[in-house]
């Protein structure tokens, strides 16, 4: 997967990585027990401090989403639900309260943003679908 | 104090003058083992006088300066025997062949990793049997680095590394910093480098001083850093109006438009903004380089 990082969004280097892999597994562009690259060759390519990789790997392991395994390197985890229904809730609420207060700011309606909502859903779906297509 | 616990360098209060002109005034600051620390400065701000303190080529005149705990004075060996430097200048005996270089200085080390040796010279392309006298500033700089990676040291000194290389050449010199010898020390070896070429080391950089005039301007985490500082543009339908910018860095009006440079500030001065209804305002977080010029203009 190609990565994009971008120091003029304010967001620390190694969350983005944790946000890109999170997508990159939503969307199905990266499979259940596929590999991640490895922190040094992913490291030398972003021209990113050894440290921050290996952060946003820890971090993605805490939350179930990937997992380690000892000398072989990390993969993305079978059944990412490794965590507690309430606690997924939660994380997902901070996403959506910041996409709140954003819409808040770009004066998008409540129903607009219901709506963008339900369209971006349907096009994970969609790209999702395309994919498995794709592998059969 | 647990020994993991003793920064892999500590500055404190160095002040050092060549004669009457003063090159570094009460610096301090302290780098984390396994972090890679970056000291941002124009030239002449006393980034190399800094450097050459930590390596015992000058000897502070006031202050203290530690490697691993250790005076550099005192300890000159132990220090060196735990660090490798790469130099702004670098020079080598001009008749000894590249290979002649590499086993002259890896006399001087308890450890040389020949694999990794081998691996750059074929990275870089470098002619073993090539006097180092033939060879251009950015292959000369290329031999000091595999010379200073090789050692397998806790801690790689660089001072301003890349400037006068071409873009190809910096660029394989950072990928190799990272990879070679960073990533080789699974998140324990230290770097402290010194550059007025920021962009280049952005995503290095865990935390930086910024010096101007042998002082401390700004010393933070480069995330932090990046939250901190941002640019927030705002379009208004007329001539923007009269706000009350108090913590703005620097506020910049044109045409409808104005543009204001906040450090840490920056959610206030929005909210402030957008009591007047802007058409559009936009907000993004300034690089490394951005907030250099901004914390020396200011």
């Amino acid at each position: 997967m190609i990565f994009q990082l971008n120091y003029k969004s304010g967001k620390p280097i190694y969350l983005q990585l944790v946000d890109q892999i999170k997508a990159a597994a939503a969307s199905g562009a990266l499979q259940p027990g596929e590999a991640l690259p490895p922190i040094r060759a992913l490291a030398e390519e972003l021209r990113v401090n050894r440290n921050t990789i290996a952060k946003a790997y820890s971090e993605l392991e805490s939350l179930g989403v990937v997992e380690t395994q000892p000398g072989r390197g990390c993969f993305l985890s079978e059944s990412p639900a490794g965590l507690r229904k309430d606690a997924r809730r939660k994380l997902l609420m901070e996403d959506i309260d910041q996409a709140i207060v954003q819409a808040h700011h770009l004066q998008v309606s409540e129903e607009e943003f219901l709506q963008l909502v339900r369209e971006r859903v349907a096009a994970f779906d969609q790209r999702r679908k395309a994919r498995e297509v794709q592998e059969v | 104090m647990p020994l993991n616990d003793i920064p892999a360098i500590a500055i404190d209060d160095l002040t050092y003058a060549y004669g009457r002109a003063e090159a570094v005034r009460g610096l301090s600051f302290a780098v984390v083992p396994g972090r890679c620390y970056g000291l941002f400065g124009r030239n002449g701000a006393g980034k190399t006088t800094t450097m050459k303190c930590l390596l015992n080529l000058l000897r502070p005149q006031s202050g203290t300066v530690r490697v691993f705990g250790l005076d550099p004075a005192k300890s000159e060996v132990e220090v060196k025997r735990r660090l490798a430097y790469v130099p702004d200048q670098v020079a080598f005996y001009p008749w000894m062949t590249v290979r002649e270089t590499l086993d002259y200085l890896s006399s001087f080390r308890e450890r040389w990793n020949l694999r990794t040796e081998e691996e750059l010279l074929e990275r870089f392309r470098l002619d073993p049997g090539k006097r180092a006298g033939e060879l251009s500033k950015g292959q000369r700089t290329q031999l000091a680095l595999i010379a200073a990676i090789c050692p397998e040291t806790d801690l790689l000194v660089l001072d301003e590394p890349t400037s006068g290389l071409d873009p190809i050449v910096r660029r394989e010199f950072i990928e190799t910093v990272i990879g070679a010898y960073q990533a080789g020390g699974e998140g324990r070896r230290t770097i402290l480098v010194s550059t007025h070429l920021i962009t280049e080391f952005e995503g290095l950089i865990d935390e930086f001083t910024i010096i101007d005039q042998g002082r401390s301007v700004l010393t933070s985490e480069a995330d932090d850093a990046r939250q901190r500082y941002q640019r927030i543009r705002a379009r208004f339908a007329g001539n923007p109006p009269e706000v009350d910018l108090f913590g703005a860095l620097r506020v910049q009006r044109q045409g409808r438009e104005v543009e204001v440079i906040a450090d840490g500030a920056g959610p206030i001065i929005q909210d402030r903004l957008r009591e007047h209804t802007p058409e559009a305002i936009w907000t993004e977080a300034l690089t490394l380089e951005e907030i250099f010029v901004a914390a020396l203009r200011a």
